[in-house]
């Protein structure tokens, strides 16, 4: 265990990706376009030597490698400000309000009038060599169960190119997901510990998803951590995606560092990245203020108190929750999931008067993914919908949509009427036959009989107490 | 509290504090400042309680490294002009402003790798927006171009903004009646203080075509697609900007380009026949006419508009299709009558075509022979931007008989008697660049 006072310093930086058109075109904000890719080209990224005094560190490892890159993309989701062929046009207004309303959730000032910069990025991964970002607001906090956490600064900025591979003398990017809005969220360094970074991460998650304006799934929201202990310089880790990892990540950090103090070594200022083991690695020097100057192709905007009044802050997913759990009378976590997708929620309930809410909640939120993490089968929601209908007409069980989706899973094919409830006349004379068959068997055993016959059909916990009774009588 | 521009400052404003430095775009209603962080933020005044002077700047003295301007042996010697657009500019990180950086050391810092292939005069001009261009700037271009000519050096090049380029690169070629030094006008898409500025591609290209080629006419270079694969060297009369913002903006009409320079393997390859015999002198005539315009035809054009070239010396029209104006019908008959009128008192009229690709032939239907008969002249396939710079320059150093007879006539290339099939858009894979 550490001393209190080991002078650990943590904070957090949360990038979420936004569901909206792109920040500085109209361009669909596909993240991962499904298209072959139509358009091609080829770029150099150039800097002059007189900068090199100035030149910011991280700026000039990227140049020095002097790499061309190739870029591909698809007409349907870049269009020639991705190619860096036209200027911006106009911040997208509906990204700016998200980005002020996830402000003003976290307590935060924002500016009175918003100048986006051009942030120097010169490993490619933005066709105009840099990218472009606004401070939207700053001053807030959050409360957390160990006290208050500072928000340092609200960002709207533009995502990069994905790089899809890279040798020694080229990097190859893809398009799609340039441009897409992106808000950044950064604490101060009053984190306690590592658990308390994941807690941290894990409340501005439900913030920014309480807007209803952000994009899920992997990849979306990228968590980075500054860390830096007894005074040391800063360290930033980069690059993994999913927060549970955020413990022991830092925990890992503390030892690298921790080790080379012990040996005598200097701590420098860095970019590293996360490592699937959760180690790290040093990716880039750290950059500097120096990189950043005004994008002068986009007018300032004042931020007035007309806009302001525009917004409308949301209901926060973690409320929300708390009265989901008391109307449906479902279990807390399931309550936050449905949470996020109420509305849909609330037409299926209507829409299906014969199923318990609790069992549409589960059939939305944890069927399709016990169905993908068992047989890696993805069921959509037309799909789930189809099977609570049947569910709702024949009074058919949660076995039986279960069952249903691992035979399509599997590839059989499903004809969902042979999936109707049993007659259970039928099932209890059938017991009644195995049992005068086979004086010996236990409880179980015939369980396992009956159930590989009508599995789906009726509950398993249906069977067995008509076993012990036919047992019993 | 007195604060002035670069100052480094404590603002107490309404729900939060900011601290960093005043910026140049400050105004009297708001303050920007740039933060520690890096990121420009503005602030009402009136929402400031407080503000504290935390460190007077005295003065700009940002010092950058000076890079030492050697002469190499054996390398050409190439002067680069200036006169204005985003080819030179740098961004001063202090204030965040975009500034233009002539001095020959300034440019090598701008361009480091073209000192490896020449060595640079460089010799500032103007710093003007393109579209600022008078004939007196293209007189003072061409003086100073003629003055680095008989300094001896291997080529020019003139740094210029594009929206004009074509104009300028137009009246150089006719302002020059001999020229025996290659004229390259270089301009940038996106301006070079950006990484992916192609001012750095397009310098080179020039550079490696005036040390690689016997060229020795005006012409101009960029990139030929919107890859940094090729640098395209066009003919200066018969080159247009068809783009607003891509790097390729500029193509050939009616005609090829002269050469393609890979930046790569910074190998030339001609793409038409090099004219190897050089005139032994420069011949320059400096003088255009201020009394020229053009004037683009449309539907329901009002016939008062003509009237207005009252006095004029010389117009071109840019007609419809072949080269056609309403001059047949009803309210239309006007406009027959003022150009007759426009014509008769003395002004030479010539019609080109919005087309853009294409000739004017006014002989396939009658309102192009009416508009023939009272005297307008063909352009035949001549740029509407280039017949207008060719007349101006004609009627200030030719007298009006000459001045009819040569604006028909191909001086500098800028009339093709022969169109051939790939000079036109179909050639343009926009993706691969021209073939």
């Amino acid at each position: 265990m550490r001393p209190e006072n080991f002078g650990l310093k943590i904070g957090i930086e949360i990038h979420q990706q936004l569901e909206m058109h792109k920040l500085f075109c109209k361009c669909p904000s596909l993240v991962n376009d499904p298209n072959p890719a139509d358009v091609f080209f080829e770029r150099k990224l150039h800097i002059s030597s007189g900068e090199m005094g100035t030149m910011d560190a991280a700026a000039m490892y990227e140049i020095k490698k002097g790499k061309t890159f190739y870029y591909e993309g698809c007409s349907g989701s870049s269009c020639l400000i991705e190619a860096d062929d036209e200027p911006p046009h106009n911040a997208n207004i509906d990204a700016l309000k998200t980005a002020l309303e996830i402000a003003l959730l976290v307590n935060a000032k924002p500016v009175d009038v918003v100048q986006f910069m051009r942030k120097i990025v010169l490993d490619g991964s933005n066709t105009s060599g840099f990218q472009r970002t606004a401070l939207i607001a700053s001053n807030g906090f959050i409360e957390t169960s160990k006290g208050r956490v500072g928000i340092l600064s609200i960002c709207l900025e533009e995502e990069a190119a994905k790089k899809i591979n890279e040798n020694e003398k080229s990097v190859n990017y893809r398009l799609d997901r340039l441009g897409v809005p992106l808000i950044e969220i950064a604490t101060d360094a009053s984190i306690k510990d590592p658990e308390h970074a994941k807690e941290t991460a894990s409340i501005l998650g439900m913030i920014l998803r309480s807007s209803g304006k952000v994009k899920r799934g992997l990849g979306t929201i990228r968590q980075d951590i500054n860390l830096s202990i007894k005074g040391n310089p800063r360290v930033e880790i980069k690059g993994f995606q999913d927060m549970r990892s955020i413990p022991k990540i830092i925990e890992y950090e503390i030892s690298r560092q921790e080790e080379l103090l012990k040996k005598g070594e200097m701590l420098k200022a860095e970019v590293r990245k996360a490592e699937p083991n959760l180690t790290t690695s040093f990716q880039r020097p750290m950059p500097s203020a120096s990189r950043m100057y005004p994008e002068t192709d986009i007018v300032t905007i004042p931020i007035t108190n007309e806009l302001l009044k525009e917004i409308k802050l949301p209901e926060l997913l973690t409320n929300k929750a708390i009265k989901l759990e008391k109307e449906f009378a479902i279990s807390p976590q399931l309550a936050l999931e449905i949470a996020e997708d109420e509305t849909y929620f609330r037409l299926l309930v209507e829409r299906f008067k014969n199923i318990l809410p609790s069992l549409i909640a589960i059939s939305i939120v944890e069927v399709p993914k016990e169905i993908k993490t068992r047989f890696s089968y993805n069921a959509s929601n037309k799909e789930i919908e189809e099977l609570l209908g049947f569910l709702d007409k024949e009074r058919a069980t949660k076995e039986a949509m279960m069952k249903i989706l691992e035979d399509r899973a599997k590839g059989k094919f499903v004809n969902i009427e042979d999936y109707k409830p049993a007659d259970e006349n039928i099932i209890v004379k059938s017991i009644e036959k195995i049992i005068k068959d086979n004086k010996n068997l236990s409880a179980n055993a015939i369980m396992g009989i009956v159930m590989a016959k009508y599995r789906g059909k009726i509950e398993g916990k249906k069977v067995m107490e008509m076993i012990k009774s036919s047992l019993n009588s | 509290m007195s604060v002035k521009i670069g100052d480094f400052v404590d603002i107490a404003a309404d729900g939060s504090n900011y601290k960093g430095r005043i910026m140049p775009n400050s105004s009297k209603d708001v303050i920007f400042l740039k933060l520690e962080s890096g990121y420009n933020v503005g602030i009402n005044r009136n929402s400031i309680k407080s503000i504290k002077l935390a460190k007077e700047v005295k003065k700009n003295n940002i010092k950058t490294k000076k890079t030492a301007v050697e002469q190499k042996k054996g390398l050409p010697k190439i002067a680069i002009l200036h006169t204005g657009g985003t080819l030179a500019s740098k961004v001063d990180y202090e204030t965040g402003g975009v500034i233009s950086r002539f001095k020959p050391e300034e440019l090598l810092d701008l361009f480091p790798e073209i000192r490896e292939i020449a060595n640079i005069k460089s010799v500032f001009i103007s710093n003007m927006f393109s579209e600022e261009m008078r004939f007196e700037n293209y007189a003072k271009i061409a003086k100073a171009v003629l003055k680095e000519i008989n300094s001896g050096v291997k080529g020019i090049i003139i740094g210029h903004g594009t929206d004009t380029m074509h104009y300028t690169a137009a009246a150089l070629s006719f302002m020059f009646e001999h020229l025996n030094v290659p004229i390259l006008i270089v301009g940038a898409q996106r301006s070079s203080d950006r990484g992916s500025s192609d001012a750095a591609m397009n310098l080179v290209g020039a550079i490696e075509f005036i040390n690689k080629t016997e060229f020795h006419q005006v012409a101009i270079c960029m990139h030929e697609s919107e890859s940094d694969d090729n640098c395209i060297i066009l003919p200066a009369v018969k080159t247009r900007k068809m783009h607003t913002s891509r790097r390729d903006a500029f193509k050939p009409i009616n005609d090829n380009a002269i050469a393609r320079v890979n930046y790569k393997t910074r190998t030339v390859e001609i793409l038409k026949k090099i004219e190897k015999e050089k005139p032994k002198k420069n011949v320059l005539k400096i003088k255009f006419e201020e009394k020229v315009g053009i004037l683009k035809t449309y539907p329901n054009i009002n016939a008062n508009i003509i009237k207005c070239y009252k006095g004029y010396k010389g117009l071109i029209i840019e007609g419809t299709g072949m080269g056609h104006m309403p001059i047949s019908q009803g309210e239309n008959k006007k406009i027959f009558n003022e150009l007759k009128k426009l014509v008769k008192s003395g002004c030479i009229v010539v019609m080109t075509s919005q087309c853009i690709f294409g000739s004017v032939n006014m002989n396939v239907y009658s309102p192009g022979r009416n508009l023939l008969d009272i005297g307008i002249i063909s352009g035949e396939d001549m740029l509407t931007e280039t017949a207008y710079i060719k007349l101006a320059w004609l009627l200030g150093n030719y007298k009006k008989d000459i001045v009819k007879e040569l604006i028909k006539k191909d001086i500098r290339g800028e009339i093709k008697e022969r169109i051939l099939p790939d000079e036109y858009l179909s050639k343009y894979d926009f993706n691969k660049g021209t073939d």
